[in-house]
């Protein structure tokens, strides 16, 4: 068991670096739904549950918080089980994360951070024994690990991250209905993509909003995105379709460009506040811990 | 406004202009960049697009902008002038000296270069207005070359270019200097009025500016004001060897033998020994060594003078020729080493006489040296052929005495009595008791001739045309006259040589002597055949219509045409040497031309040059520029510039 831990960890540590990760492992995700749900007319509870209502068991898995083993059931069992409260519920985080050929654009790479996060939340879920799905897809959803629980898929989790490339053309739709019609439970929905998709994300993200589960997108771009450096008469190529567009760069079509991505990230945030859905803009320059802890925690992503 | 040099940006424009918009549209090659997506592209491209009207004028605006320049540059190219005439400046004359001694060597390549390369300076030093400040003044400038005679090469003006063909048009000389005709000139052009008349007479007077090596003849004739000439003295070296003086001579005694003398000068302050080589036809007949003393210098009482020699040559020729004497050894001036004689074949004349008996003209002409003198009577005359005469020309000079012939064939005629009909000359009536008020006595003709005690009891009086030459004068009449009418020559004398006292005059066989030597050498026996630089070159008797063609010293030709009197002028002997004259049907005659001038061989550089009342001193060094043409640099500063421009364009290519 402790070689096991010791590859998983060194594997991940190629995305995510030790100091992080003992940061990460007192984070939780945290789900507004369970909290609604469970708390219809009464005042939200931020605080961790530790009801005395009792509520379900679950079995031990190594790096559980013992002070919840029900050590009733195992003096008579001799087996660890742990107490879930009503609180408690069992959380699924499905995160599915873009790997079309776009995605491999960017200076940093966009597939990097998308990794490094994706990694991250993944930690976080599986240490906390949430219930964890990654989908990476591109035209479709192309490889899932689903229904992962408890560390020991911490190396799984590398591996299906670390083998992954940014290929393909996107097809966010026919991605979403495929992971809509898979979810269980109640939990939170990841999505992370730099979202430019010629066919529009809006049905698709439709799809994934739903009673149960919460939305969160996260764009990512790159910097090379957000401020082109192009000069000149080029003829650009859509890495994915090999679309051409010719433009002569003058300062005119800069500020175009840029108005038109504003436009289009605000229409992407627009959508998503107004079916309560949380909206995260990120630069693949960015650093993912400052993201993971300190934003998306404002956010109450992560508790 | 003119252009100077069109067809240079015409033909700039059909290179230039069709590379440039080739160059513009090659431009557009795009490079092909991958990017995650193209779809906010296209709609920024789109957005672009809505703004169209902007952007196509934007880059239809430097499209405008780049081949405005370019026709700018290429408009400068043609040379666009404006005529613009602006307050004059200053004004000057220029005076170049492009006499003989101008041609010596001893400033590389001559100093007549030399001086027109100072006044090139010069002139490019003027002052001149521009388009940018019209309120400057302008100099203006003439250019006048002198030798015995002024020309003007270019009146009063401020354009350079001008000045500088007309500078360029200056052609060597081989006469000698005088500067009066010149300042005379000058004068004139720089006090007339302008053309629009608003240049009044009160500007200050032109400054002349002389350009010569001081060596001028008539300096102390001339008058001028302490500061209104400038002399810039070209030349160094003194050193010269010159013929100053030649003749030939056939000996009368024996016309078969030949004196030829030639005096030769020294001009510089050593002693020399020269070679003399005398040739005939291009032939070296004989070569001797003159040693020649150097000059001296001028000491108390005696002025300068040159070392003299002279050298003799006798031999023995009989038949027509150029004789040249040259002295071999090179110097400095060339034009003076050498000198031509034309020398004559020792001719004979013979001489039809018509009359019908006067033993007095008879004896006279058997007295003169003549071959032949053939009686005819008059009714004989008329009789011959004058076609077969035409032909055969068996006479030089017919004596008419009194008879008026039926024809004239061509010749040159001695008439006594009544002038013959068909030549303008009118005799309405008869004069009694003249005598002779006054004659001629510088003319060949009457070389010796003392016609003071000269009465004719009878003459007929002489209404002669206005080309007709009079030689004596009776006291209503012309007595003696020289005529020439259809390519004939008439020497008339009004009165019947029996009607008068003449006979028992000495002058009388003088005059027939000369007047038969003065028509016979008119067919070619050595009539003023040895001329002065600048004396014209004069062929009489020519046939009308005849073509024709004198070759110069320098192989040129020209080709003329006689005038109706059958008379050719040739003015353009300015340069030393043998000129011939071809005639259709008839032999080709020599012109010797020389300079023999012992002044102007003398080509020592005067530091200051003495007029009548002034004493004007030549100017420190060579003409230097005034002022130095910037241009040049700023149109290097501009192509860095264009440059640098280009390199900041490839770095970042964002307008």
């Amino acid at each position: 068991m402790a070689a096991r831990l010791r590859t998983s960890v060194r594997k991940l540590s190629e995305l995510l670096d030790a100091r992080f990760m003992a940061r990460l492992d007192g984070i939780d995700v945290l789900s507004r739904k369970i909290l609604q749900g469970k708390l219809q007319g009464e005042r939200r509870s931020k605080r961790r549950g530790q009801s005395v209502e009792f509520a379900d068991h679950r079995p031990y898995v190594v790096g559980d918080d013992l002070r919840f083993v029900d050590w009733n059931i195992y003096g008579r069992l001799n087996q660890l089980f742990l107490k879930l409260f009503l609180e408690e519920q069992d959380l699924t985080v499905h995160i599915l994360a873009d790997t079309s050929a776009s995605m491999g654009e960017g200076n940093p790479s966009k597939e990097l951070f998308t990794k490094k996060l994706t990694a991250a939340l993944g930690y976080i879920g599986l240490v906390n024994n949430n219930r964890l799905t990654i989908s990476l897809f591109a035209d479709g959803v192309r490889t899932q690990l689903a229904n992962m629980r408890g560390r020991q898929y911490l190396s799984q989790m590398a591996e299906l991250l670390l083998t992954a490339e940014s290929d393909g053309f996107s097809d966010f739709e026919k991605a979403c209905r495929d992971v809509a019609a898979g979810r269980i439970g109640t939990g939170v929905t990841i999505v992370i993509s730099d979202f430019l998709f010629k066919q529009g994300y809006e049905a698709a993200l439709r799809r994934l909003i739903g009673a149960r589960y919460d939305l969160y997108v996260i764009q990512v771009l790159s910097p090379q995105e957000i401020s082109p450096e192009l000069t000149g008469d080029l003829k650009l190529l859509d890495i994915e379709d090999m679309d051409a567009a010719e433009i002569t760069v003058s300062s005119a079509l800069i500020k175009y460009y840029k108005r038109n991505l504003a436009a289009y990230c605000n229409e992407l945030q627009d959508f998503c506040r107004h079916r309560d859905a949380a909206y995260v803009r990120a630069n693949s320059a960015d650093s993912v811990e400052a993201l993971v802890l300190n934003y998306l925690r404002r956010i109450q992503l992560l508790r | 406004m003119e252009w100077l040099t069109p067809w240079i940006g015409v033909y700039a424009a059909a290179v230039a202009v069709p590379l440039l918009l080739l160059l513009y549209f090659l431009k557009l090659k795009r490079q092909e960049v991958v990017v995650s997506s193209t779809l906010l592209w296209k709609r920024a491209v789109q957005d672009l697009q809505v703004n169209a009207p902007f952007q196509r004028l934007r880059r239809n605006l430097l499209l405008l902008l780049q081949l405005l320049a370019l026709a700018a540059v290429l408009l400068s190219l043609a040379g666009p002038v404006l005529a613009w005439k602006g307050k004059p400046g200053k004004r000057y004359v220029l005076l170049i000296d492009r006499s003989a001694s101008m041609n010596a060597t001893d400033v590389t390549p001559s100093r007549l270069d030399e001086a027109k390369r100072q006044a090139r300076v010069f002139i490019e030093s003027m002052q001149s207005g521009s388009i940018v400040s019209l309120r400057d003044k302008s100099d203006n400038a003439m250019i006048v070359a002198f030798d015995r005679h002024a020309k003007v090469m270019c009146g009063f003006t401020p354009d350079k270019r001008q000045l500088m063909a007309a500078l360029n048009a200056i052609e060597p000389a081989d006469g000698e200097s005088e500067l009066s005709e010149a300042i005379t000139v000058a004068r004139a052009f720089a006090q007339a009025p302008g053309v629009e008349g608003n240049i009044r007479s009160a500007e200050q007077p032109a400054q002349l500016v002389l350009f010569s090596d001081g060596r001028i003849d008539d300096l102390g004739a001339i008058v001028v004001a302490p500061d209104e000439i400038e002399f810039h003295q070209i030349g160094q070296s003194q050193d010269n060897v010159a013929i100053t003086a030649m003749d030939a001579r056939r000996s009368y005694e024996q016309p078969e033998q030949v004196e030829v003398f030639a005096s030769l000068e020294n001009c510089g302050t050593q002693p020399v020994t020269r070679d003399v080589q005398l040739g005939i036809n291009g032939n070296v007949h004989a070569v001797r060594s003159v040693a020649i003393p150097a000059c001296e210098e001028p000491k108390a009482g005696k002025p300068w003078a040159p070392g003299k020699a002279g050298v003799n040559f006798s031999l023995s020729f009989a038949g027509a020729g150029v004789l040249e004497v040259r002295q071999l050894g090179s110097d400095a001036l060339s034009c003076d080493d050498a000198a031509w004689c034309i020398l004559a074949p020792p001719k004979r004349l013979s001489v039809l006489l018509v009359t019908a008996g006067n033993p007095v003209l008879e004896s006279v002409l058997e007295a003169c040296p003549i071959a032949t003198v053939d009686p005819c009577t008059p009714a004989g005359f008329d009789a011959m052929d004058e076609a077969a005469f035409a032909a055969r020309r068996p006479y030089d000079v017919i004596v008419l005495d009194n008879h008026v012939p039926a024809h004239l064939p061509p010749c040159r005629y001695l008439v006594f009595g009544p002038p013959p009909r068909g030549i303008d000359v009118n005799s309405p009536r008869e004069l009694e008791n003249q005598v002779i008020v006054d004659w001629r006595a510088q003319h060949p003709v009457l070389q010796y001739v003392n016609l003071t005690t000269l009465f004719a009891a009878r003459s007929h009086q002489l209404l002669l045309p206005r080309d007709a030459e009079v030689l004596a004068e009776f006291n209503d009449s012309p007595a003696v006259a020289l005529l020439r009418r259809n390519a004939r020559t008439y020497l008339l004398v009004g009165f019947e040589v029996l009607q008068s006292n003449w006979p028992f005059e000495p002058s009388f066989v003088l005059f027939c002597y000369n007047a038969v030597a003065f028509l016979g050498a008119q067919t070619g026996g050595g009539e003023q055949r040895k001329l002065d630089v600048g004396e014209p070159i004069s062929v009489e008797d020519v046939p009308a219509e005849a073509a024709v063609t004198i070759t110069r010293p320098d192989a040129s030709k020209v080709e003329l045409k006689p005038d109706p009197a059958g008379t050719v002028r040739f003015p353009g002997t300015q340069r030393v040497g043998i000129y011939t004259v071809n005639i259709p049907n008839s032999p080709a005659r020599a012109y010797a031309v020389n300079l023999l001038d012992s002044a102007e061989s003398r080509i020592e550089p005067q530091k200051e040059i003495s007029f009548s009342t002034v004493t004007v001193a030549a100017q420190e060094g060579a003409v230097q520029r005034a002022n130095v043409p910037l241009w040049p640099c700023l149109v290097f500063g501009a192509l860095v510039l264009a440059c640098l421009e280009w390199l900041a364009y490839n770095r970042r290519v964002r307008i």
